[in-house]
């Protein structure tokens, strides 16, 4: 390992992609501007930067989706330029992305040679069952090649993904958020994966928002801001805070604003909650002005309690009490009507009407209050709510009438907020509230939800930002496989204390 | 919403200068074209199909379809005219029809809405299926003879020139215009259509809303048919055979995406003028029914691939540029 | 429990359910009608089933990249009246460039609606919406309100359709039967083994991904319109000789029975999932109760509209309630023997 390690550390005169001073405008933003990278063969090379710094921009130029407005690449020292991801691909550059693109209905050993131009036009079955299976052993993984896609995990389904870019002798292989949906140990599957196909001489370029991620596993980072290139350096020159600065710009002092509790009475109580294939037993107490986090791996099956509290998969066990009456749950409408707000952790699928407008959003669930006597909408009053709201959370829109899917991740994420706000919760379910968004945003996040609990509302914070719910929250709830492990006090929880229990070893606190 | 609301201006508006070039070209050929009493024979002439166009806007925008829309329209006809044999009064045969299309629009309802089927499939099943029973009451009959009252309602003029199924068909284009642009349900359908998932996390009763869509299109489609039978004085199993095609031509081509979420009824209501008046100015040059159909299929196509060139040209010259 | 998972896949039980479906039918009728079990009864199911099954293995082609073709009705009809009026008027043409004739005016018909969808991009349902109605005119037009008969056809064509392939007792397999038959065969063949097949299968599936991956998704939906186009001209080419006598409704409807034949054999609207086997049961199943029930003494054989209906309800139900849950249920036999469910997987 340890030789390895310094081989792949050792500069390396040609490298394999090269891209020099790009520039890529749409409409009015500059989304590059004069940008430059350097992949060597054998390196992982992370690439920092807030949303909107460019990333994705850059990946896309690479993989022929965008061209560069200026700027050059080149190929081992060779100029080229990319029409179409099919033609990345036939130089040897592939990307993945969070969300694999398999095909659900063939079989494992189809998908991984589906884009293979030279297979001849009869398959023969014996052979790519043979040679798939070669591939998933030169991984060390073990997978049924001739299961169906369709049943596969997340995790299992990138594996796929990673086997067929190594089945077409990929030389760059871009992974963009791959670990956004993975559990812990499925992530650390993913490294492994890595860090041999790294060692085989191919070049990863790594997109993270992880900083633990980034640190254990990259041998270079570069961080962009605003389209522009701001660092590339070796990862042992660079320390965590630096990278931060330098993505955001500026000395980020405080990231978790501190707050003070002032715990009320008990809002909603929980006993014996159980939802058959999801979760069972989950038994808790929310009281007024307080945050509970809700901390997990993912496969913890959070979301799903929340789900089941909102209505949207009611629960088939145990009961909920809520505001000292005892309900059961078994629509978004009742819960909405209690004043249950559940915030999802998908905006673009499930959180927001994207062509529809800020206001139009804001309003969805309580439509109802903006009717005139003959069931019209009142379009003023409407809009009047949601300027309120944009001053109120800061969202950044010249007005109101913008389509929600125009703006940022922050952005979108406050609009979801102030929608699920105007319905006046009395508990507020929080799911990833600042995934995916930038750092400024996440901190005006953080603002927010201390206010809200200060202003006396329940609140739930599903989060897998172990940082975020231990300065977040009043006490957490810790979950594994659909199982509660323990209900951690402040004093009690710390990192150690809460990822044991996440993890599933003996956890030392006592369940409350 | 802005650049959505740009580009159906920017549709209506191509359906608009159509439509004046047609009725031009049609003046121009016959100098009757424009009279009221040629306008109103126009719009008779095809009521049925106009009024359910209005409904289907409804259901394609929020991001489903009806096929079966023409065999409720048949059933409900012949559920009056079975009834009329047996010596039933014509005004409880009425409201017999209507309720049969009811009845229908919640079986579909049910299994798109609360079962969740694909509405292709469920409607298609429909469509056969509702023909097949309409085939069952009358056979090979073919059954007329109702009271004069009833031709009469569907044939004379009503109020001013207008017979009755004008005066209706006015009264739900204003009703239609309304839900469907101002009100809460018509925001809904809309949500949905775009993303229901969408919808149902934000508490909007999905389920409700689609089944009260279909429910609606079983009611108007058998208000139709009763129309029709008025219209037509006789009634036969395969009566509106086939006029769910034109319908849903009607709302495509006025700019309604087959995906949902997208689409007015302004669109519809130019494009419902624009095939009538292509018609009737073919009909002028002797071009007979038949080619009519053929033409208007072409219509159909080329109102998805015009804009689709247009779109694909813009971007080929942005690039150069 | 892997074994037996991979053994029966939940596409595999919805055909055996076909087949005891088909079977319960036969036997319900055999005691309703009179001298129902007659190969008279086998030819008639057999032969109306085979122009159907044709048709649908066209469309099965189609469906499985998650398009439709509506227009196959009016290309049947189309082809049948014009190879008809051709061979009336040259009854010294040889067969096979009849046949040539029907398979390249559908073939013809086919591209159209290939370059439409594929190339530019516009919804399978409404191109093909327009191409029934465009294509059936253009049959009206041509026509002339005239009818082909049978008389005016040559011997050869007219003797084609009582033809056998072979005679067991009472029992006559016919011509057009067996080359049903083999293009089924040959189709299932193609769909798992060729390449072509494969991608109509990864196309359905997940379209975005099929376009990423480069997959040639334009010229491969262009061939299954192509296709479909052709194998409903050679059903049209099966019409006439078993017919005919072709007016300018034939075959008007044949496109709501072909996408009813194929979605009540499981072959689903979503696209990358269905067997060509799967098609030729439901074809069967719906020809059998049509031929069946307009011999049933019991009910009014209109009835048999209505339960076609019924059928086709049942089979998307089924698809939607029954086969779901097994999936999920082998997706859940599969998920156990990993260490961690991923939670994504729930999809809402």
């Amino acid at each position: 390992m340890m030789s390895e390690r310094i081989v792949s550390e050792t500069p390396k005169l040609t490298p394999v992609l090269e891209m020099r001073h790009i520039s890529k405008r749409f409409d009015a933003t500059q989304a590059l501007d004069d940008v430059a990278l350097e992949l060597y063969p054998g390196e992982i090379h992370a690439l920092l930067g807030e949303n909107g710094a460019g990333k994705s921009t850059l990946i896309k130029i690479m993989t022929g989706i965008h061209r560069p407005d200026q700027g050059e690449m080149l190929l081992s020292g060779q100029p080229l330029a990319i029409g179409s991801p099919v033609e990345a691909q036939a130089y040897g550059i592939a990307a993945i992305y969070q969300e694999p693109m398999v095909f659900p209905d063939l079989n494992v050993a189809e998908n991984i040679f589906i884009t293979h131009r030279d297979t001849g036009a009869v398959v023969r079955w014996g052979q790519l069952y043979r040679e798939a299976e070669a591939i998933l052993a030169k991984l060390d993984v073990k997978l049924d090649v001739r299961a169906q896609a369709r049943g596969l995990t997340l995790a299992a389904q990138q594996t796929v993904e990673i086997a067929k870019a190594i089945s077409l002798q990929v030389r760059v292989l871009i992974m963009d958020e791959p670990t956004a949906s993975l559990s812990a140990h499925e992530a650390a599957q993913l490294f492994k994966l890595m860090r041999t196909l790294r060692d085989q001489g191919v070049a990863i370029l790594f997109i993270s928002h992880r900083m633990e991620e980034v640190f254990a596993l990259a041998d270079r980072i570069t961080v962009f801001r605003d389209g522009k290139l701001v660092s590339s350096k070796p990862a042992r020159e660079v320390t965590p805070e630096g990278a931060i600065r330098d993505m955001v710009g500026r000395k980020v002092e405080e990231f978790f604003a501190k707050r003070t509790a002032e715990r009320g009475e008990v809002l909603l109580a929980a006993r014996g909650l159980g939802k058959s294939g999801a979760f069972a037993n989950v038994s808790f107490e929310v009281h007024r002005g307080e945050v509970l986090g809700f901390a997990g791996l993912i496969g913890a099956r959070r979301t799903d309690v929340g789900l089941a509290l909102f209505g949207i998969e009611p629960a088939d066990a145990g009961e909920i009490v809520f505001g000292g009456q005892a309900v059961q749950i078994r629509s978004p409408e009742q819960a909405l009507r209690l004043g249950i707000a559940y915030v999802t952790e998908d905006r673009r699928q499930l959180g927001l009407s994207l062509p529809m407008s800020i206001s139009a959003n804001i309003s969805l669930p309580t439509l109802r209050n903006y009717l005139t006597r003959l069931g019209l909408i009142k379009h003023s009053a409407e809009v009047a709510i949601a300027e309120q709201y944009r001053k109120r959370l800061a969202i950044r829109a010249p007005s109101v009438a913008i389509e929600a899917g125009k703006l940022s991740g922050g952005n979108q994420q406050k609009v979801m907020l102030s929608k699920w706000l105007n319905t006046k919760p009395k508990l507020l379910i929080l799911d990833e509230p600042t995934r995916g968004i930038d750092v400024g945003a996440k901190a005006e996040v953080h603002q927010i939800v201390n206010e809200l609990a200060a202003q006396g509302m329940g609140i739930i914070l599903i989060s897998s930002d172990l940082p975020e719910v231990l300065a977040m929250s009043d006490r957490i709830l810790v979950m594994r496989e659909g199982r509660q492990m323990g209900i951690f006090s402040r004093a009690e929880a710390n990192q150690e204390t809460v990822m044991t229990a996440a993890m599933g070893q003996a956890a030392g606190a006592a369940a409350r | 919403m802005g650049r959505v609301w740009a580009r159906l201006r920017s549709w209506e508006g191509l359906l608009l200068a159509i439509l004046v070039v047609i009725v031009i070209i049609n003046i121009a050929q016959s100098p009757f074209y424009l009279r009221l009493d040629n306008q109103i024979n126009l719009l008779q002439l095809s009521i049925e199909k106009i009024i359910i166009a209005l409904i289907m806007a409804g259901i394609i925008i929020n991001g489903e379809i009806d096929l079966s829309v023409a065999s409720i329209m048949g059933l409900a006809a012949c559920v009056l005219a079975a009834l009329y044999e047996r010596g039933v009064p014509a005004p409880i045969g009425i409201g017999a029809g209507l309720l049969v299309g009811v009845l229908c629009g919640a079986f579909n309802g049910y299994w798109v809405a609360y079962v969740g089927l694909p509405s292709l499939a469920v409607t298609l099943a429909g469509l056969i299926g509702y023909r097949g029973l309409a085939r069952v009451l009358l056979g090979d009959r073919s059954i007329g003879n109702f009271p004069p009252w009833l031709n009469a309602l569907g044939q004379q003029p009503l109020v001013g020139p207008f017979p009755l199924a004008l005066v209706l068909f006015f009264a739900l284009v204003v009703l239609a215009v309304i839900v469907l642009q101002r009100s809460a349900f018509g925001r809904y359908i809309y949500v949905i259509g775009i993303n229901r998932d969408v919808a149902r996390y934000s508490a909007v009763k999905v389920q409700r809303v689609k089944m009260l869509l279909y429910i609606a299109s079983g009611f108007v489609s058998a208000l139709a048919g009763l129309l029709l039978a008025a219209r037509l004085g006789a009634v036969r199993g395969n009566t509106a055979e086939g006029f769910e095609l034109d319908i849903i031509t009607m709302v495509l081509l006025g700019g309604v995406s087959i995906f949902g979420g997208t689409g007015t009824l302004v669109g519809v209501l130019l494009s419902i003028l624009i095939i009538l008046n292509l018609r009737n100015g073919m009909s002028l040059v002797n071009i007979t029914g038949n080619t009519q159909t053929g033409v208007i299929g072409a219509l159909l196509i080329l109102s998805v691939l015009v804009p689709n060139w247009a779109r694909a040209a813009r971007g080929a010259l942005q690039r150069r540029a | 429990m892997n074994s037996i998972r991979r053994l029966f896949r939940p596409e595999q039980i919805r055909e055996l359910s076909l087949v005891l479906l088909i079977g319960g039918a036969v036997l319900f009728f055999g005691t309703q009608i009179d001298g129902y079990y007659s190969g008279r009864t086998f030819t008639r199911i057999s032969t109306g089933a085979a122009i159907l099954a044709v048709v649908a293995v066209g469309q099965t082609l189609v469906v499985l990249t998650r398009n439709i073709d509506l227009s196959v009705g009016s290309i049947v009809g189309f082809t049948a009246y014009f190879v008809g009026t051709q061979l009336a008027a040259n009854n010294a043409m040889a067969p096979l460039a009849a046949l040539a004739l029907a398979l390249g005016v559908g073939a013809i018909m086919g591209l159209l609606n290939g370059l439409l969808v594929a190339y530019g991009k516009i919804p399978a349902i409404i191109v093909t919406l327009g191409t029934l109605a465009i294509y059936r005119s253009l049959l009206v037009d041509y026509s002339g309100a005239k009818t082909v008969t049978t008389d005016s056809l040559p011997k050869w064509l007219v003797d084609l359709s009582s033809a056998n392939v072979l005679k067991i007792g009472a029992i006559e397999i016919r011509v057009m039967v067996v080359a049903a038959l083999l293009i089924v065969l040959a189709f299932q063949l193609a769909l798992s083994y060729l390449r072509f097949g494969r991608r109509l299968y990864a196309i359905g599936s997940n379209p975005d991904a099929a376009r990423t991956a480069g997959l040639p998704a334009q010229r491969t939906l262009l061939a299954a319109y192509i296709l479909c186009g052709a194998l409903s001209g050679l059903a049209g080419f099966m019409f006439l000789a078993r017919f005919g006598t072709i007016t300018v409704v034939a075959a008007q409807g044949m496109e709501l029975q072909a996408v009813a034949a194929v979605v009540v054999g499981g072959v689903t609207t979503f696209g990358g999932s269905g067997t060509m086997l799967g098609a030729l049961l439901g074809t069967i199943l719906i020809n059998t109760l049509e031929q069946s029930l307009i011999r049933w003494p019991e009910i009014s054989e209109f009835w048999r509209d209505a339960i076609q209906g019924l059928l086709i309800l049942m089979a998307v139900a089924t698809d939607a309630v029954i086969v779901e849950r097994l999936r999920r249920l082998w997706a859940r036999g599969d998920a156990q023997a990993r260490p961690a469910p991923a939670e994504t997987a729930r999809t809402s």
